[in-house]
């Protein structure tokens, strides 16, 4: 116990010592009651690495990222695990959106030549670091999108043809649990045992209606001339709960977590909880304890209120949430952006995908549409209807890369101005693919998973955003950050389709039929093409009894 | 005999079918369109095209680049025209196979007269008269022109409509004698379907036959104007590309290799489906083999003095083991049977073929829809269709042979079955 305490208040001392030298350490929560029945949490963890680029030695940075990082010589980086699937319509915008399952993209360095053999090294090393499957990232899954995302850092030296080194994969079929969530937590500095980290819990968090977790690596500039760069790693953790599965809307920590906040982080220089108090006007709750400050924000025509708790390194503590009116009407504005994905057609032989985006603001927005269909689901470009109509103004530019079994996928980028107050349709045709009976995962029957499309698009206004802005890192960043517009990434709800399958326990009865009849006409036609016609005596058959008797006789004879 | 109203009730039936409101269903049924032949795919591959992007580049496309070029051409000049583009090249063909049959008939008169001499007596009433002969081509005409299947498939609008022409074409230019237009257009048949290689040997044969000289000659002739066309062919869709060979691996490669494993009437489909990964290579090559090289010589010298019924035989068996059939293929050899109008006395399975043809056809489409739609049948009854359908043809085909070596045998020997006063029967030995 001496042992611990004294460790501890060295690292407390030494931590001043450890700014000094260059990384940076804070942790920040943000909770945001979801009315009438959701509540958002979203963790994020910031390490700051000013160390040397190698990562020979690091402080708070870990190192088993800042190794990949600079062996793969990756300027950006962004992975997601995520289960569930934001609903974007009654909750609004995330602060950073993922698609179900494990997602990941990355920046490579303009002087890495051979980009897909790096990709699949970085997604296979990402696979052991994080025990997900992204191993499964080949180039039969990957694109690299031209319009639909673009670096959040510093991108460094050149500018030119920066699509050419980025790489896009999704797998939507990946299934994220507490086998993902520790090797996360063992990257943060105070891994588990102090600060917000110690609240993800798997049992508590894995009850929930959405989780995700991710890894941002990105480059920030180090001074205001930006010579010199360091490197942010951001963790990220949303969550979203039930008030349903919690049996009541007063939330607390503990009740979200299962105990209560044993104080910030050590080795943190910043630990502050951030809680949206702007539905308490309609929806109105009381905190407890009372925040230690209260932040307002004018941003893009919508007004924040964030309460903020500065979380100190000793006690522990409890935030909660006491509602008091019940049963109240909530009436639920959409958001600027909304949208809709869905599969069409009946059989297994033909069918389609439709986007449906609305846009509720009074003026256009343009957004870029990603359509990533894997090779399986062949998408023909032809059949591509905007609001049912083939030639579509809407469409300001485009990019398609057709796919090939086994090897590509089809990529379909379009670029939309999509009209004020109205929903535009994209519907695009595929045919179902049958595959090699070895190509279906276990349980074919089960369908196939595909996966979200990737919409980014900059808002004219920031209703309903709590991203932050693109060159911040905390989220007093957001605090009256107007802009002319707000770019932002969604993904779309992901599909499943079931493929025919074929009967798996008939390979063998297969290739004896089938090369049965391949010999029914090899038999007949050698015969023909090798032996003459002849006429030959019928000889009339015996019956039994001659049979018999026949033996008798030859025995006499 | 007036023509005319044949090929305008085929022609109207044809076009009612393109404009009713089952031609989508037509034109996407698996039994009518493969991943080589299909509208679908066609429209895809000149969209592509149009859009700048290389159609070869993905999965999507795998008809000849000069056929994209002729599509592309006709689809932006005068779509509205492409069903009744569809409807008379389908008529042409008939025609065409009409005009073929005709020298058939005139070649089989001939070798009938100068074999007259070796003729057993009592078979002399066996020969085939005048008026049998003549009636031939009429049959080979309707059967063209009012067989289901090619009513179907030129009624899904497949590029097979343009392949028969083609292969029609080819098989008439040999009839009369035209040498370089049989190489010029099995030659474009070959660029865009690989299968039709075969038919150079009859052709070759035939066209000794019918321009009468050094035999030798005639077939390096025939030969090197076959290659010298396919290069050309091979050159200039590379020229269309812009110099790249790389649909070669669309075109002929994916004929080859077999990636797309769409159900369809041929025996590839489910074999490759449930074939073991480190077998596959194998029995690709086997199965290819089989389709392409494995009958040519064994058939050829058997039946080189019969170079029409070769042709028929390899069209047949080409397009029962290719890799990615369809009716239309079917459509065109069995017009080509009543050519064979003679030997039908001594088939033994008509009646096993005709029903087993029938049933299949039937079975097909049923089995198929319980199986993708209604879900309540496996991919087992559509492939115990198929192997039945490919079996019946099998069956046709052999006894087709057979029975010619039948009859050559009772023109020969005369038609009494008796060996020194017992009852005989003919076997093979």
């Amino acid at each position: 116990m001496l042992n611990l305490r004294l460790l501890l208040f060295s690292v407390a001392f030494l931590s001043p010592i450890l700014q000094i030298k260059g990384d940076d350490f804070k942790e920040e929560m943000f909770i945001k009651p979801l009315p009438p029945s959701h509540l958002y949490v979203y963790f994020q963890f910031l390490t700051l690495a000013n160390g040397e680029e190698s990562f020979e030695h690091s402080h708070l940075a870990p190192r088993s990222l800042g190794e990949i990082v600079s062996r793969y010589q990756v300027e950006e980086l962004h992975l997601t695990l995520t289960e569930g699937q934001w609903k974007h319509n009654t909750w609004g915008y995330p602060v950073l959106d993922a698609a179900p399952g494990a997602e990941l993209y990355a920046w490579f360095a303009p002087d890495v030549v051979d980009v897909d053999t790096q990709w699949k090294k970085l997604s296979s090393t990402l696979s052991g670091l994080f025990c997900a499957s992204l191993n499964f990232i080949e180039n039969m899954n990957t694109v690299s999108p031209k319009m639909a995302l673009w670096p959040t850092g510093a991108y460094s030296k050149s500018h030119q043809n920066i699509t050419s080194q980025l790489r896009y994969a999704s797998l939507p079929r990946e299934i994220v649990c507490t086998e993902n969530l520790t090797p996360w937590k063992k990257l943060l500095p105070c891994e588990s045992s102090h600060g917000f980290s110690s609240l993800l819990n798997s049992r508590m968090i894995h009850n929930t209606n959405y989780h995700s977790i991710g890894v941002h690596i990105r480059r920030m500039c180090s001074g205001s001339n930006c010579l010199d760069t360091s490197l942010e790693i951001k963790q990220t953790v949303a969550l979203v709960y039930d008030f349903k599965i919690l049996n009541t809307m007063d939330w607390s920590l503990r009740k979200l977590f299962g105990q209560g906040l044993p104080g910030a982080c050590p080795l943190s220089s910043s630990s502050r909880i951030y809680v949206d108090i702007t539905s308490n006007s309609s929806y109105p709750f009381k905190l407890l304890p009372e925040p230690n400050s209260i932040m307002f924000s004018h941003r893009g025509g919508s007004k924040t209120e964030l309460a903020v708790y500065e979380i100190n390194h000793s006690n522990m503590m409890n935030i909660g949430a006491k509602y008091e009116m019940r049963n109240k009407i909530f009436v639920n504005i959409p958001p600027p952006l909304t949208f809709n994905r869905y599969v069409l057609g009946y059989g297994k032989e033909f069918g389609g995908i439709v986007t449906e985006l609305s846009n509720n603001y009074w003026a256009p927005i343009d957004v870029v549409l990603l359509e990533n269909a894997p090779w399986w689901l062949p998408i023909q470009l032809s059949t591509l209807r905007i609001n049912g109509e083939a030639e579509s103004k809407l469409i300001m530019s485009q990019y398609y890369s057709p796919g090939r079994s086994r090897q590509k996928p089809y990529h379909l980028e379009l670029l939309l101005k999509l009209p004020p107050k109205s929903t535009t349709t994209v519907t695009i045709d595929f045919e179902f693919v049958f595959l090699k009976w070895q190509e279906y995962p276990p349980d074919a029957n089960h369908g196939f998973y595909v996966g979200s499309a990737l919409l980014s698009a900059n808002l004219p206004t920031a209703k309903n955003y709590t991203s932050l802005p693109i060159t911040g890192s905390t989220f007093d960043s957001i605090v009256n950050a107007s802009k002319p517009w707000y770019p932002i990434v969604f993904r779309t709800n992901g599909g499943m389709v079931s493929l025919p399958t074929p009967d798996f326990s008939m390979p063998y009865n297969v290739i004896c039929l089938a090369c049965t009849v391949v010999a029914l006409a090899f038999g007949p036609l050698n015969n023909i093409c090798t032996k003459e016609v002849v006429l030959k005596i019928i000889v009339v058959p015996v019956s039994l009894r001659q049979k018999i008797f026949n033996i008798f006789k030859k025995k006499k004879d | 005999m007036n023509l005319i109203p044949k090929y305008l009730v085929a022609c109207l039936g044809r076009y009612w079918l393109i404009h009713t409101d089952y031609w989508q269903t037509i034109s996407n049924r698996v039994e009518v369109a493969t991943p080589l032949n299909s509208w679908k795919r066609l429209i895809e591959g000149v969209y592509l095209y149009d859009h700048g992007i290389n159609p070869y580049e993905g999965d999507s496309f795998h008809e000849s680049p000069i056929m994209l070029i002729l599509f592309h051409f006709l689809l932006k000049k005068v779509p509205y025209l492409l069903p009744v583009i569809f409807v008379l090249l389908d008529a042409l063909t008939a025609h065409i196979l009409y005009k073929a049959s005709k020298s058939f008939i005139r070649i089989f008169k001939e070798s009938q007269e100068s074999g007259k001499g070796q003729i057993a007596e009592d078979s002399i009433t066996m020969l085939v008269t005048e008026s049998q002969l003549d009636e031939v081509p009429i049959y080979v005409l309707s059967m063209y022109l009012f067989n289901p299947y090619s009513f179907l498939n030129c009624a899904g609008m497949t590029t097979t409509v343009i392949q028969n022409l083609l292969l029609a074409v080819s098989l008439w230019g040999a009839a009369s004698g035209h040498r370089a237009l049989a190489c010029v257009f099995i030659a474009l048949a070959t660029h865009q379907a690989l299968y039709p290689i075969l038919l150079v040997v009859p052709i070759s044969i035939l066209l000794a036959n019918v321009n009468q000289g050094c035999n030798k000659c005639s077939y390096i002739r025939t030969l090197l104007g076959f290659v010298l066309c396919w290069g050309f062919c091979i050159f200039i869709s590379a020229f269309i590309m812009d110099g790249s060979y790389d649909y070669i691996y669309n075109t002929y490669g994916f004929i080859l290799t077999v990636p797309d494993l769409k159900p369809n009437i041929g025996l590839f489909w489910y074999f490759f489906t449930e074939m073991f990964e480190h077998f596959r290579l194998l029995f690709v090559c086997a199965f290819q083999i089989n389709a392409l090289a494995l009958y040519v010589v064994p058939l050829t010298l058997r039946f080189h003095k019969e170079p029409v019924l070769l042709a028929t035989v390899l069209i047949a068996l080409s397009t029962i083991f290719r890799s990615y059939p369809c009716v239309g293929d079917v459509g065109f050899y069995l017009a080509l049977l009543p050519l064979w109008k003679h030997l039908f006395s001594f088939m033994q399975q008509k009646f096993i073929v005709g029903c087993a043809f029938l049933i299949t056809s039937a079975l097909g489409p049923t089995v198929w829809h319980l199986w993708i739609y209604s879900g309540s049948a496996n991919a087992n009854f559509f492939f115990g269709v198929t192997l039945s359908f490919a079996t019946a043809q099998i069956f046709l085909i052999t006894d087709l042979l057979f029975a010619h070596i039948k009859r050559e045998f009772t023109l020969k020997n005369g038609s009494s079955r008796q060996v020194d006063g017992k009852p005989a029967k003919l076997v093979l030995r």
